[in-house]
This record gives structure tokens, C-alpha cells and sequence, in this order.
């Protein structure tokens, strides 16, 4: 699956790892100067940098989201964000793929927060075991970056755990350490060491 | 041993991994936020670990609906960019500037017909409708432009208790405020509102209020040569104006910060 039939999506998944890198960069670079466009008001632009990110946006908001009209909502207010405040972008501190990714996750997570409270957490009354098998199972079935999925597989099973849990599941380091029945500082310092362990792994730190 | 202070600071800093995933309540995010602008070790990790969850976000990528691409880029067609941050933008409109004799800051809020969106993104408190009112009437002022735009503008609202709301966008920087209100009840034809700015030392005119009837917006007005402490206020004065409050406050505004 690539994040949208009409652009240029990124990397094919399996392509040998350094030109995938290289070609990764290369991608990133031109979001960000996609975004310099978007944040002068430039349409084509901001059309270019909906065909390069929507696919990951509506990847990430679905995960966590779950719900497919809700996520279609969270997908269009992170969109237009992106329109609205692509001048906030700032290459000193990160790339644009990140900055996007981190707009996308955190109104995925308020949105499925917000509700909870709403719901009385109702839709999430999670078992522990099945919630972690849920979300994985969820999760992997989209996981076609095989860099990605080797890289997580390196973690240790509580690190992996952690970070699925949060990242994919939404679910704040508390509800992680209740979920996985361990103590909440191992499960920061899991959450840590495994994000850590990824970066190295997928060689994103720049 | 370490001292509680030590301790509370590692433990913040552990955080980094989970605020990353924004795995943190509000409040946390807050405090981490307020730790990661005094420290430059955790602003670089969290950088890195934003790449790494990006990785993880792009990696679950999916095929958007057809229908989605529509909407939101008619969408966006509708929706008013927040403007560029004054520093990072080339600057344009020589012309206009140079016949203005302005700053090229002020020529840039001034071009930006939605300068006090970024305002309002700064202060974090700003209702749109305060905002909208901002933007009508920055046109009119050019100095309004410059504290609207200052890097560190702040904007305060509060109710008039006779009614209606007072709106103040400070900048210390610029040694100046701004001072819009709207729907103030009219007076008599005898009595006007005055500004005031009231400090430890007493209270200084800062100009009359022309409100032209109901439910108006009246001003912007800029007062400058503000000093620490002072607070913003309104008290109804004679037509003409008054040397010194003679009526209680209706509003006071502190400007602290």
C-alpha cells in the first residue's frame, strides 16, 4: 500500500535500505519546501503536500482513531491545519514529515480522549490482553514497511508493547502501565529506551 | 545523594519518550513543554524521537478516499493562513513601505490580513470573534500593527462591569498596548469613557474613548510608556475629560508579565 495513488508517496516499501534512506531524505526535503510554498498561500502546493501526506495522516489518525467517519474528520481538521499554520513549520526543528506526523497523532489522541471522557471510556474498557493483540493485529496488517517492522521487532517485548500501545492505541503511559499490569515509571523509561532504540534503528535522527 | 530538585528534573526528563507519543495528559505536556524550552539536550531527543514516531505514523499509511482530496482542498481555499513569523519572511511590498515610511515589520503586519491570528495563536486565549474584531481594525493603525506583532504581544479580555468587554493586546517590548472594546453601554451626552493606565504612583490619562454608539467596537487605541505594574482602567468622566479618575474603575486589567 503507498499512502496515495496520486503522488509521489515516499519510498516503495522494500527497496534496499540506503537508497531508501537517501530517497527518504530527498522526500522529506521537498515537503519542506512544499510547505515554505503552502505557508504563502500557494494551492498547487498545498495539493502536492495533501497527495504526499494524507495516506500517513489517515494511517496514524485511523490507528488511533479507529472510527472511520471520525478519523475522515480528524484526516480534514489536521489537513487544514497544515494549510493554516504551514508557517509555523520549522526546519531547525525537525522535518516536515515529522511535524506533520506530530499534528496528525496529537489531534488523534484528543480527539479519542475528549470523546473518552465523554463515553465514560466506555468504547475502551480494555482487557490487557486484548487490547495490546487488537491494536498490534491492527496495526501490522499495515506495517508494509519492512524497515519499520524489522526496526520494532529489535525492541524488547515491553518496549514494543509500550510504544505500540501509545503510539498506535492512543493510549497515555498510565492507561500503558495499567494495561500491561507494570509499574508506571518502568513503562516511561520503556517508552524512552524503546523510541530511542527505534531512531537508531531507522538512522531518523538528523 | 541527590537533592529533590535533581530527582524532579529526572523524572521530567524520562518523559521525553512518552510525551513523543503524546502519551501525557494536558497538564504533563504542559510541564514538559515549560522543561523542554530550558533545555537544549531534551529539545534535540525529542526531535529524534519525533522522527522515530513518524516513521512508525508513515509506516501505517493507507489509500485516502478520492473523496477526502476534494473537501479538503476546497476546504483549505476557505481558510485563512496564519501569517508567516515577521523574522523568517522575505520582505515585500518595497513600494508600499518605503511611500509609508515603515518598518519592514510593520509593513508586513499590515499585509497580512490575519496578523492577530497569530497573535491569538500566542496568547492561546483569544476567541475568534475578539480576533475578528482585532483584524478590522488593525488596518487602521500602523503602530497597532507593531504590538500586534511583537514577538512577545499578549492578549487580555475583560468584562466591563457596566457591560461590554475590554480587549488589550500588550507588548513590553514595544512599550506598548493596544486597547479595542465592544458593546459598552452609551452614555449620557455629557460623560465619556476614559483609559487609564494606574500604577503604583497613581493613575496617568490615556486617552478618551469615542464610542459611537451601541454595541460599536471603539478603538484600537494605542497607549505607550507603559511601566511595570501598571494596570489598565476605565472610569466614565466628563465629556471633556478628567486629570484624574473622579468615578471607580469599571474594568482594571492587569498588565503584569
Amino acid at each position: 500500500m503507498t499512502g496515495s495513488g496520486r503522488g509521489p508517496a515516499g519510498e516503495p516499501a522494500g527497496r534496499a535500505e540506503t537508497g531508501g534512506q537517501a530517497g527518504r531524505r530527498r522526500a522529506a526535503d521537498d515537503l519542506g519546501v512544499l510547505l515554505g510554498r503552502v505557508a504563502l498561500g500557494d494551492e498547487e502546493a498545498y495539493a502536492a503536500v495533501y497527495d504526499r501526506t494524507a495516506g500517513q495522516v489517515l494511517g496514524v489518525v485511523r490507528a488511533v482513531v479507529r472510527d472511520p467517519a471520525q478519523s475522515e474528520e480528524v484526516v480534514q481538521e489536521v489537513l487544514l491545519d497544515v494549510w493554516r499554520s504551514a508557517s509555523r513549520f520549522d526546519a531547525q526543528r525537525g522535518s516536515a514529515s515529522a511535524w506533520v506526523m506530530t499534528l496528525a497523532h496529537r489531534r488523534a489522541v484528543d480527539r479519542v480522549r475528549s470523546e473518552q471522557k465523554a463515553a465514560e471510556r466506555e468504547r475502551r474498557v480494555p482487557s490487557s490482553a486484548t487490547a495490546y493483540d487488537e491494536v498490534a493485529e491492527a496495526v501490522e496488517a499495515r506495517l508494509d514497511r519492512e524497515r519499520v517492522r524489522r526496526c520494532l521487532a529489535s525492541l524488547t517485548e515491553l518496549q514494543r508493547e509500550s510504544v505500540t500501545l501509545a503510539y498506535y492505541g492512543g493510549y497515555t503511559y498510565r492507561e500503558v502501565a495499567e494495561l500491561l499490569g507494570v509499574a508506571i515509571g518502568t513503562v516511561k523509561t520503556r517508552m524512552r529506551d524503546g523510541l530511542i532504540r527505534l531512531r537508531d534503528c531507522l538512522g531518523v535522527d538528523s | 545523594m541527590r537533592s529533590r530538585g535533581d530527582r524532579q528534573a529526572q523524572s521530567v526528563h524520562t518523559l521525553a519518550g512518552a510525551y513523543a507519543m503524546d502519551a501525557v495528559s494536558h497538564a504533563e505536556r504542559a510541564r514538559f513543554e515549560r522543561h523542554l524550552s530550558g533545555c537544549d539536550a531534551c529539545r534535540q531527543e525529542v526531535r529524534g524521537l519525533r522522527e522515530a514516531t513518524a516513521a512508525l505514523g508513515a509506516a501505517a499509511a493507507v489509500r485516502p478516499p478520492d473523496a477526502l482530496r476534494e473537501r479538503v482542498l476546497r476546504a483549505a481555499g476557505r481558510t485563512r493562513q496564519v501569517p508567516p513569523a515577521v523574522s523568517e519572511v522575505p520582505v515585500r511590498r518595497d513600494r508600499d513601505r518605503r511611500r509609508l515610511g515603515l518598518r519592514p515589520r510593520m509593513a508586513m503586519a499590515v499585509g497580512g490580513a490575519a496578523a492577530a491570528v497569530g497573535v491569538a495563536v500566542a496568547a492561546g486565549v483569544v476567541t475568534y470573534d475578539m480576533q475578528n474584531r482585532l483584524d478590522q481594525a488593525q488596518g487602521r493603525d500602523l503602530t497597532v500593527a507593531a504590538v500586534l506583532t511583537a514577538s512577545d504581544a499578549r492578549m487580555m479580555s475583560a468584562r466591563v462591569s457596566t457591560g461590554g468587554t475590554a480587549t488589550v493586546v500588550m507588548s513590553h517590548r514595544e512599550h506598548a498596548l493596544v486597547f479595542t472594546a465592544a458593546h459598552l453601554s452609551s452614555l449620557p451626552v455629557a460623560e465619556r469613557y476614559e483609559l487609564w493606565l494606574i500604577g503604583p504612583a497613581g493613575a496617568r490619562p490615556a486617552g478618551m474613548i469615542s464610542a459611537s454608539g451601541r454595541g460599536r467596537m471603539v478603538g484600537p487605541m494605542v497607549v505607550s510608556g507603559l511601566s511595570a505594574g501598571d494596570q489598565i482602567g476605565i472610569t466614565v468622566e466628563p465629556a471633556s475629560g478628567s486629570p484624574r479618575p473622579t468615578s471607580p474603575p469599571l474594568v482594571m486589567v492587569s498588565l503584569a508579565g
